[in-house]
């Protein structure tokens, strides 16, 4: 047996009985992934947000009842919950006791106002600790209050037209609803169109790369553990050569992240039926991302003095590389040059290439993000073979 | 002093250690710019435009947008460079603006106009920015389809007429308020509650990850050492815990001062706000002093630490706002001591609250350090006086 093979072995054993590289490799990502999707899920996916508000109509007009009825539309989509109230003091009751998050207020004499091209106020009654639905209902209302700007447009456009002066009989005499003036125009949503991953498969994917450097890290740091302990010494008066010691190390991270990757790719698949695509393409980008990160955190070993120094910039690194390459949250969509950024991490690539996948995707369309992350790999990884070469030798 | 000379050690071993200066002074400053930038300001997003072909619909609709001082308009030459984009970031949002939008809006049809958004909670805001837009540019559209259709004029003569009239009228307004006394703010600074969910996250996660200290000061036998001195053990628990006490408490003041000079973060009534940092750090310390005197081995603990810490974070509303969870996840959410210290500071920042309006959720954490480090006494006694 090669000799890199027998160190790669001895520190597996090592490894295992340690126990350390299974919190850290399985348990953390598992359960933070589950954590993440369990409470960001609901945003990423827009359901199952806790939107509840309420309405007070105190005009009974038509209008009104047209923006009540758009509020039931949205609450039969299931996007809110949707109560209306006899009067504003059951609406505060509710609000209160954390029934609603909000309700609305449309005072008495609305339609009036409207139809004489007088301004009215709709109010939006929130709770101050429900900032967010509270703007959420505020941009019900004012997009409401659009609709019917429209529709007094169209009806005055008509009356100038026809030259006559608009009055409830003119309203009462149009062929069609005032209201299908504000639908001139569909916004239709393409982002079917754009390859992304789904929430699940985010925060697996997002968690297991991020700390896939940490799992990694127990392999590589463990030449300086030899150093540390003499056993580098012995191993070096002995007839092997300096390569096989730094390539049992890589050979062990490389075995430590591929298996704790895999591992965590078929849990999530499990358990929270995260959709990782084609496993041919999967395998590629998990190998590579293997790779780099072995490359990454050699040079981290290469310029640490002790095993804890390494340790700690390990870390460091880690998380820095995790923030800005989107495991957390998408940097890309904050904008300027942070979504420069973080195309400067393997993170962001291995993200990148999961969302190219998709789930009917040939294997090939990983390959782009394959190829920028093994740059990384092999650029980091030559210049940590060289410089623990030379550390070796002296 | 006894406990107060073991506390101080701990805090400079602390400060001594490089990486700790970054993890616990300039990581949680960073991630707070960071938050900021990404929910909130800095620079406007961008937006990317694809209009299929230059027509006065589609050209309007391009000089509404780039008229927005909150987006900023890119335009596309075709629509796999513009869905490329938004997949990659470069744009957060798209607009696809079909062909022949000003005749199809002539001939009285609807105009179909294709967003495409990120999945990811930046994506809402945008729609609605764009949406606005749009639907400025479409009303008097919209309003001389209706004219025409009603009365049989030139679409062109319709529109000339809608533009002249609209704005006649006085919109509906809608006013944003709140029940009682308190006031609904306009908007909370940008950073104000992003610091408040860093400040919990952080003080957590470095008294947690303080575990490691812990334990390899039971490694190196220097606990043993203390023992073999004339000091009693509960001497050495109390200087352990007040060392974890001490570190997070330095930064927390920390985070608090700098958000407030650097991002005018109102962190509202001072004393109730240093009040409820006190809690939380015995809190963290408690629990930091749990997992170090349970674990042997300080790399399993660091990694327990890091996953519990980051977990009850996630759970507890310092990642996503509190007021966006169901009504089954804010209870699991109040089982974390940092829902209990957020609903503080929402108490402080929001409804101006002052320490005393903060005595359950004081009460609360109080509890939970009183738990954590009775639970960690115990264990620390048993791991220090084990042959």
């Amino acid at each position: 047996m090669p000799s890199s093979l027998r160190i790669a072995g001895k520190d597996l054993k090592l490894r295992v009985r340690d126990r350390s590289v299974f919190v850290l490799g399985i348990l953390a990502p598992l359960v933070l992934s589950y954590i993440f999707y369990l409470v960001f899920g609901p945003a990423a996916t827009g359901q199952g947000l806790s939107l509840s508000y309420g309405m007070v109509d105190e005009d009974q007009s038509e209008i009104s009842a047209a923006f009540t009825a758009v509020l039931e539309g949205a609450a039969s989509e299931e996007v809110l919950d949707f109560t209306v109230f006899d009067s504003e003091n059951a609406a505060v009751g509710a609000l209160e006791d954390g029934e609603v998050d909000a309700y609305f207020v449309v005072p008495a004499g609305l339609e009036e106002a409207v139809f004489s091209n007088r301004g009215a106020t709709i109010d939006v009654v929130g709770d101050v600790d429900s900032p967010t639905p509270t703007q959420i209902a505020a941009s019900f209302a004012e997009q409401f209050s659009s609709g019917v700007s429209t529709s007094q447009t169209a009806i005055a456009a008509t009356a100038a037209l026809a030259d006559t002066r608009v009055t409830p009989e003119f309203i009462s005499s149009l062929s069609q609803d005032p209201a299908a003036a504000s639908m001139s125009f569909a916004l239709t949503d393409e982002t079917a169109r754009t390859k992304q991953l789904d929430a699940p498969t985010y925060f697996a994917a997002g968690m297991a790369v991020f700390f896939l450097f940490f799992t990694v890290q127990f392999g590589v740091n463990g030449l300086l553990e030899e150093e540390r302990d003499g056993t580098l010494a012995r191993l070096m008066a002995a007839p092997i050569p300096r390569a096989s010691v730094i390539s049992g190390k890589a050979i062990l991270a490389f075995v430590l992240g591929v298996v704790s990757m895999l591992v965590l790719v078929v849990a999530t698949t499990v358990l929270m039926e995260a959709d990782w695509g084609t496993p041919l393409g999967v395998l590629l980008l998990v190998a590579a991302g293997v790779l780099s990160a072995v490359g990454i955190m050699g040079l981290v070993s290469s310029v640490a003095k002790t095993p804890e120094g390494a340790g700690n910039l390990g870390s460091i690194i880690a998380v820095l590389l995790g923030l800005l390459g989107g495991t957390f949250f998408p940097i890309a969509a904050s904008g300027g040059i942070l979504s420069w950024l973080t195309y400067l991490t393997p993170h962001a690539w291995f993200m990148r290439g999961l969302a190219e996948l998709g789930s009917d995707a040939s294997w090939t369309a990983a390959l782009p993000a394959v190829g920028a992350i093994m740059a990384f790999a092999v650029v980091t990884g030559l210049i940590s073979y060289v410089l623990l070469m030379r550390r070796l030798a002296r | 002093m006894k406990e107060l000379s073991i506390g101080w050690v701990n805090i400079k071993r602390m400060i001594r250690e490089r990486s700790n200066i970054f993890f616990v002074f300039i990581f949680p400053i960073a991630l707070v710019l960071l938050i900021g930038v990404q929910f909130g300001g800095g620079f406007a997003p961008a937006v990317g435009v694809h209009a299929a072909e230059d027509d006065w619909l589609s050209d309007e609709i391009v000089d509404e947008l780039e008229a927005s001082e909150s987006v900023d308009v890119q335009s596309y030459e075709d629509t796999d460079a513009l869905v490329t984009a938004v997949e990659r970031g470069t744009a957060q949002a798209g607009v696809l603006l079909p062909p022949n939008m000003g005749s199809t809006a002539t001939d009285g049809e609807i105009v179909e106009i294709g967003l495409i958004s990120r999945p990811d909670g930046t994506g809402d805001q945008l729609q609605s920015v764009v949406g606005a837009a749009v639907s400025d540019v479409m009303a008097p559209v919209g309003a001389a389809q209706f004219a025409s259709a009603e009365t049989g004029a030139v679409f062109d003569e319709s529109l000339g007429v809608a533009r002249e009239v609209s704005g006649q009228a006085e919109p509906i307004t809608v006013d944003v308020r709140s029940v009682g006394e308190a006031i609904f703010p306009d908007t909370l600074g940008q950073f104000d509650l992003g610091a408040s969910s860093q400040l919990v996250l952080f003080v957590f996660l470095t008294a947690l990850a303080g575990s490691s200290a812990l334990i390899l000061t039971r490694q190196l036998g220097i606990s043993k050492r203390m023992l073999s001195t004339p000091t009693p053990i509960r001497t050495i628990i109390v200087g352990e815990s007040l060392g974890r006490f001490g570190t997070a408490i330095v930064q927390g003041l920390y985070i608090m001062v700098l958000t407030l000079i650097i991002f005018q973060v109102n962190w509202g009534d001072p004393i109730g706000a240093v009040l409820i940092l006190v809690a939380l750090s015995a809190v963290g310390a408690g629990a930091g002093m749990l997992v170090g005197a349970t674990f042997s081995n300080d790399q399993q603990a660091a990694g327990i630490g890091v996953m519990v810490a980051l977990g009850l974070a996630a759970l507890g509303g310092a990642m996503f706002p509190l007021d966006l969870f169901s009504s089954t996840m804010q209870q699991v959410a109040h089982i974390t001591p940092h829902a209990w210290a957020l609903d503080g500071y929402a108490e402080l920042v929001r409804r101006g609250g002052t320490a005393v309006d903060i005595l359950p959720e004081l009460g609360i954490l109080t509890a939970y350090a009183a738990v954590l480090l009775g639970l960690a006494a115990w264990r620390l006694r048993v791991a220090i006086t084990r042959p």
